[in-house]
């Protein structure tokens, strides 16, 4: 669905992907792991049209979407969740939410998916007139994931869903994240809590000062030594 | 990123302090105009219909500054000149239309008729006019890096020079002479023993609609919504799917809109001249600061505020300064609360 080939990219004059490499088939969640600093978010900014890309190629449904402006790679049916705060806080939930639906055409549609995010999230329909800005750290991300299906995404790009939450609610965002992929979607998941991302998706990918460095099917990576020694220099992360 | 005006916070007063000198502030003001030897109801009568009606249109301009600043993050100087193209606009649709049929089909009415006819065509042709601009002359420069934030300094600075420019435009076609616009809007009313000139009314009755029809359209449309999430943040707006050059090019016309249809409700109470911008633009500036800076009912609230203010002052305390008050009053409202009335402290950004 989704296929990266020698990405160079990378912010004014620096360069922080070196080539990367990437395939996301249908229907499937793949991870993407890595320390801090080594070009996660770089990859899926490029992707989505925020930064430009320097070479390469991306495809997504079988058509080059490299440096296409971000709205019609959204209009495409690619979304990116940004990491849990990027909400619009002076505004209502609802607001917020109808913003994710902003590039559908019909009421009809919006409402639909409206009544299909507050069934993944109840918790925000009882929020739904309350300032974003009120929301607890969970709810901020619930709001995100929900505000990037508002646009009946075919793929979902996740930026860190589990930074700064307890684990008992990185349990419950992973538990919808496994709901939302059984209804059909693609999820690509940028992770630092390697191990919980390897348990959720079916590959995995490490990248390392912007190369994919190591790769292959999550149950596999989850027990293999080179990830470790990639991803901060060896510490053994903890769920 | 902090309101820059929150940063000049001289005297450091809480916001019971604030409050407090305010109110004493207030009360030295009204004692000393009401111990002049001017002051009667009559001449009370007076102040307030030119004060409102004035400070509305320092409201409308300050209302797109105000709508500049919060989705482009940058001040634009050249607002003023918005104001006297719109002004002309007008005028030259009031020419235009000067002819038999127009007065034949309307004899009654033909006055307001042609006006709302010159208002629609300044608020169309400067919105337009604006979106041209913003394209040709603005859009590139945030190209050189900078964008459009603060930071983009060379967008501020454009801002002057589109200014000279802009009038010097307006110096070709229409002269530098003084031009009267006389429309024809009926005889002043009398409400309440108050003699109220038609355009005064028109000024108050189209200013208040243009600011409820913006807030309406901002809080009540798609369109409106996406606007507010372009003047929060540009990367969210972008992966929500919208298309946010589209929506600055929007904003910049819209407030360049209002900005003109400001300057036709002027024209038939004032005159229409080349040089009328400049001095608008500093107004409104101050009503801009005086509401809070960046925050869309404050500017109407600062625009009243500075119009009265100003109206009151040149009548009871001196008439031969008059466009010092609007500064006086802007510099003692940065001096005890920097935000302005509603500021906002902080634009919130993750």
């Amino acid at each position: 669905m989704l296929k990266i080939e020698n990405l160079i990219s990378g912010y004014g004059t620096v360069q922080i992907l070196n080539g990367a490499n990437m395939k996301v088939d249908a229907q499937s969640v793949v991870a993407l792991l890595g320390g801090n600093g080594t070009g996660k978010s770089t990859i899926l900014k490029a992707v989505s049209g925020l930064i430009r890309t320097w070479k390469g190629t991306i495809e997504f449904d079988g058509e080059p979407i490299q440096n296409l402006a971000p709205h019609l790679i959204v209009q495409r049916g690619l979304v990116q969740v940004t990491q849990g705060k990027d909400v619009f806080p002076a505004m209502t939930v609802m607001e917020n939410l109808r913003l994710g639906g902003f590039v559908l055409k019909s009421k009809q549609k919006l409402n639909d998916n409206l009544e299909k995010v507050f069934e993944y999230f109840p918790r925000l329909n009882e929020r739904k007139t309350q300032l974003a800005a009120t929301l607890s750290g969970g709810e901020l991300q619930m709001l995100c994931i929900g505000r990037g299906l508002m646009s009946n995404p075919k793929m979902i790009m996740l930026d860190e869903p589990s930074a700064a939450l307890a684990p008992q609610i990185v349990i419950d965002i992973f538990k919808n994240i496994n709901r939302i992929r059984k209804d059909g979607l693609t999820v690509l998941v940028v992770e630092q809590n390697v191990r919980m991302a390897l348990l959720l998706s079916d590959y995995g990918y490490v990248i390392k000062d912007g190369v994919i460095n190591v790769e292959g099917e999550a149950k596999k990576l989850i027990n293999d030594k080179s990830v470790e020694e990639s991803y901060l220099g060896g510490t053994r992360a903890n769920v | 990123m902090s309101n820059f005006l929150s940063k000049i916070n001289i005297l450091k007063l809480g916001k019971r302090g604030e409050n407090i000198i305010f109110t004493i502030f207030f009360l030295i003001y009204i004692a000393w105009c009401a111990s002049s030897p001017d002051m009667n109801i009559e001449s009370l009568k007076g102040v307030l219909t030119i004060g409102i009606s004035v400070g509305i249109i320092y409201g409308l301009v300050a209302l797109g500054i105000s709508l500049i600043y919060t989705g482009l993050d940058v001040v634009n100087f050249s607002h003023g000149e918005f104001f006297m193209i719109g002004a002309f606009m007008g005028l030259t649709t009031f020419h235009l239309l000067d002819v038999d049929w127009i007065y034949d089909v309307f004899p009654e009415s033909y006055g307001w008729v042609v006006y709302v006819v010159c208002l629609f065509i300044a608020f169309v042709s400067m919105g337009l006019f604006g979106v041209l601009i913003e394209r040709v002359f603005l859009r590139p420069l945030t190209k050189k890096g900078g964008g459009y934030t603060v930071a983009g300094m060379g967008i501020i600075i454009c801002g002057f020079g589109l200014s000279v420019v802009l009038i010097n435009f307006a110096y070709i076609i229409w002269n530098p002479v003084a031009k009267p616009f006389p429309v024809d809007l009926g005889l002043p009313l009398n409400i309440a023993n108050i003699t109220l000139p038609m355009t005064y009314l028109w000024m108050l009755v189209v200013g208040l609609s243009i600011s409820a029809g913006l807030w309406f359209f901002l809080n009540k449309t798609k369109m409106g919504l996406g606007i507010r999430a372009v003047a929060f943040s540009k990367e969210v707006s972008n992966l929500v799917g919208i298309n946010v050059p589209l929506y600055i090019s929007i904003i910049f016309g819209i407030a360049c809109a209002i900005a003109g249809i400001g300057g036709t409700l002027v024209g038939p109470t004032y005159q229409v001249v080349v040089f009328m911008g400049y001095i608008i633009l500093m107004k409104a500036f101050a009503a801009a600061v005086v509401g809070g800076f960046g925050n869309l009912p404050g500017a109407i609230v600062g625009g009243f505020t500075v119009g009265l203010f100003e109206t009151a002052s040149s009548f009871y305390i001196s008439g031969s300064h008059k466009d010092l008050y609007a500064f006086l009053l802007m510099i003692i409202v940065l001096m005890i609360k920097p935000t302005g009335f509603f500021g906002v402290q902080v634009k919130m950004k993750a």
